[in-house]
């Protein structure tokens, strides 16, 4: 059984592992969007820094929101955030397999992405965006 | 399922921010099982009753319990 103390630990390692990928991500983002904006394509420059900056305050949000509760001496994660989860994720899962349907359906002919780069970022994109709004929503639900 | 979490909270003159700290979970938790929203696993219900000193099948009321208890109150009337 691990002490107290031992916990702590790990949740603040895991705390400064998710604000390292955040960075990371929104690092991308940027670059994303200077590459974009360099190619002549204002409108995709302005969306990735768009994304890059509403993750940079989410990001900000929660690392604020988990030190402040690891102070406090509350968990990081309990079974019914573990559940909230999980739930999220198949969900996502399930609902992503349609999206990524969708695209290969609409890329045919309705939607004219430039490369298949675009095409991905605009499924991962889809995807955080599922994850985040199930999220919420079972975070307020029932379970 | 219903719960008198809250009742029994109260007895104890605990906040729910105590409660959370003293089973180890988040506030939030605590407070979608006082409105019985959340299911919480075997572990935790015993937690919460050995916290508010009491047992599981006092805390929790689950909806045939209330049935059985509505039909004994009809029978002794």
């Amino acid at each position: 059984m691990k002490s107290k103390n031992t916990i702590k630990r790990i949740e603040k390692g895991r705390l400064v592992g998710i604000l390292v990928v955040s960075i990371l991500v929104i690092a991308t983002g940027i670059l994303y969007s200077v590459t974009t904006f360099m190619k002549g394509d204002n409108i995709g420059a302005i969306l990735g820094a768009i994304i890059a900056i509403s993750i940079l305050a989410f990001a900000l949000f929660a690392f604020r929101r988990g030190n402040r509760d690891l102070r406090e001496g509350y968990p990081l994660h309990d079974e019914r955030s573990k559940r909230v989860m999980e739930k999220a994720g198949y969900k996502t899962f399930l609902v992503t397999l349609y999206l990524l349907l969708a695209i290969g359906f609409l890329s045919e002919d309705i939607i004219k992405f430039r490369d298949v780069s675009q095409a991905t970022s605009v499924a991962v994109g889809g995807m955080a965006l599922l994850f985040l709004i199930f999220w919420i929503y079972f975070n307020k639900k029932e379970i | 399922m219903k719960t008198r979490i809250k009742e029994f909270r109260a007895r104890h003159n605990l906040t729910q921010e105590e409660l959370a700290k003293k089973v180890g979970v988040r506030r939030e938790t605590i407070v979608f099982l006082e409105q019985g929203k959340y299911n919480p696993s075997l572990q935790l219900a015993h937690d919460v009753a050995k916290a508010l000193k009491s047992t599981i099948d006092e805390l929790f009321l689950f909806e045939n319990q209330k049935n059985d208890a509505h039909h004994t109150l009809k029978c002794v009337v």
